[in-house]
């Protein structure tokens, strides 16, 4: 189970077989992500980011090459790995506390312990007094608070997170980024973060992965100093070489999107 | 007095009384013109069933509809057929309603048995069922068995278009999320489709009331021996139109009861549903 490497992928391509003839989603991609470590995937639309977490989350099998989580192949969805969609999902007929729930419930894993630990996660969030209140009470902000913690109580290893601040206003993004990035570090947890925006990238990750589409490949790899990524992503935001990074990372977007 | 209190009752300033009053004034005036509207059309019936500008033969009256009604009353035989009417006709929509939705859930189990049934559910939907009537009868019998038969029949499949419609409407995200706890197939149907499918599970609740009261007096019509429908059709023979006024008004009121007793379900249910 200890694996120094939480996440890795050798040769992984997916194609999507249609009447109209075979697509690559991605090919030929190669990556690694040790335990505990933060990595943001970008790139224009179209490039199967998506498509990479639902492989890795084993919603699917790839076509071709391997995917390991802490050195396990995936042969399906496990309980190692959470999942984060770009919107909450909340569903609107349950409350806050069931809402937290229907993860433990699916995999079977409602106990008193269990819900305890998901309440104190929802406490940790600061959102316990919504505990009986609906969804659509509720802000975007603290519904997808909420989203978090329904994906933190089955306790994964790894969280994927699609987009998951996409949906929001600016000022709520920047404070969920700091709570999901506090959150993932106190608990020590390994994150692959799809998105679009590259600030959001250069201030949440450890190591950006540039992709270009038409088959997703990854192109670039740029690591980001612990200087801007051991500061929470709203302060790394301030520091003199975070416009160095955005910069870079602008560029490398720039010229694949120009091809 | 009392009505002024009523009009800006729970009002929390002047302006938001005067803000209620006005919207139950308006309340008020749309409630008296229905009742000034049924009044009005009841006495143009009876003045015009007196002086002769209707055949109350054929129209009957008010005043004897009324007679009825208290002949019927007293001798008990108007709750007796009334009452076997609408055993048969909840009993018919809950049937309906049960099995067009298990049909529903039946098929969305396999995608492959979907739409292998396709063409037949269409071609099942747009049959006009009453002419099953001869089949139940002679499957069935002469009894209950075959008037409830045949309201279920007509419920039963516009019930199971209508819901495996709303399984497939639900937001395909909704099953990624479970899936990525690896849920299975029926998981994800019972912790999200069914639930998010409630609302319009009871929409065709509505739907349903009425088709199961057509479903009832057609088939009381073919075979039935007491009922409302069967007093339509006995006043029709015998040439007592009154009867068959009577008949319609109540199975109009009884089928009204019924529509708002689904309203009243809905609304309960969905209390805490708003997205």
């Amino acid at each position: 189970m200890t694996h120094a490497l939480a996440i890795e992928l050798k040769d992984v391509s997916k194609k999507y077989i249609t009447k109209t003839g075979i697509n690559y989603a991605v090919d030929n991609v190669n990556l690694t992500v040790e335990a505990g470590a933060f990595i943001s995937l970008v790139g224009p639309s179209g490039c199967g980011k998506t498509t990479l977490l639902s492989l890795i989350a084993g919603l699917f099998p790839p076509s071709g090459g391997e995917i390991r989580i802490f050195g396990q192949k995936v042969e399906g969805p496990t309980s190692q790995v959470g999942y984060m969609l770009q919107q909450d999902y909340l569903l609107p007929w349950r409350n806050i506390y069931q809402n937290i729930l229907l993860g433990l419930e699916i995999t079977h894993t409602l106990n008193r312990e269990t819900e305890e630990h998901a309440l104190y996660l929802l406490e940790e969030m600061g959102l316990i007094d919504y505990r009986l209140h609906y969804p659509h009470q509720l802000s975007g902000g603290m519904r997808q608070r909420v989203a978090l913690v329904r994906t933190l109580a089955t306790e994964p290893d790894i969280l994927l997170l699609d987009e998951p601040f996409s949906a929001l206003d600016y000022q709520t993004k920047l404070r969920l980024e700091d709570l999901v990035s506090s959150t993932l570090k106190k608990h020590a947890k390994t994150a692959v973060l799809v998105t679009h925006d590259l600030s959001e990238a250069v201030a949440m990750s450890d190591r950006v992965y540039v992709f270009s589409r038409n088959p997703g490949r990854i192109n670039t790899v740029i690591e980001i100093p612990p200087v801007i990524s051991e500061k929470t992503p709203l302060a790394s935001r301030n520091i003199p070489e975070f416009q160095t990074y955005f910069q870079r990372l602008w560029e490398e977007l720039d010229v694949y999107e120009d091809r | 007095m009392k009505i002024a209190d009523w009009l800006t009752k729970g009002a929390q300033s002047e302006e938001h009384g005067r803000y209620l009053k006005a919207l139950r004034l308006e309340q008020l005036k749309v409630l008296a013109t229905q009742i000034v509207l049924l009044v009005f059309l009841l006495i143009a019936w009876e003045v015009s069933a007196r002086y002769g500008i209707v055949d109350t033969f054929i129209f009957s009256q008010p005043t004897r509809v009324w007679q009825l009604i208290l002949e019927r009353a007293a001798d008990g035989s108007i709750y007796h057929h009334t009452w076997i009417t609408l055993v048969e006709t909840i009993i018919g929509f809950c049937l309906g309603t049960l099995f067009g939705t298990l049909l529903a859930i039946l098929i969305w189990a396999s995608p492959f048995f979907a739409r292998v049934l396709d063409p037949y559910l269409v071609v099942l939907n747009s049959m006009p069922k009453v002419a099953l009537g001869p089949f139940f009868i002679v499957t069935l019998g002469t009894g209950h068995l075959s008037i409830i038969a045949m309201a279920v029949a007509i419920a039963l499949i516009i019930t199971t278009i209508v819901v495996y419609g709303s399984f497939q409407e639900v937001d395909p995200n909704y099953l990624k999320l479970t899936q990525t706890w690896g849920a299975t197939r029926w998981q994800s149907f019972r912790k999200v489709v069914l639930p998010a499918s409630v609302p319009s599970i009871i929409s065709t609740l509505k739907v349903n009331v009425g088709l199961s009261w057509v479903g009832v007096i057609v088939g009381e019509f073919l075979v039935a021996k007491a009922g409302l429908g069967y007093l339509i059709i006995y006043g029709f023979q015998v040439f007592n139109l009154t009867l068959v006024m009577t008949s319609l008004l109540i199975i109009s009121l009884a089928a009204t009861v019924m529509y708002q007793a689904v309203a009243f379900l809905e609304k309960k249910l969905m209390q805490n549903r708003r997205i």
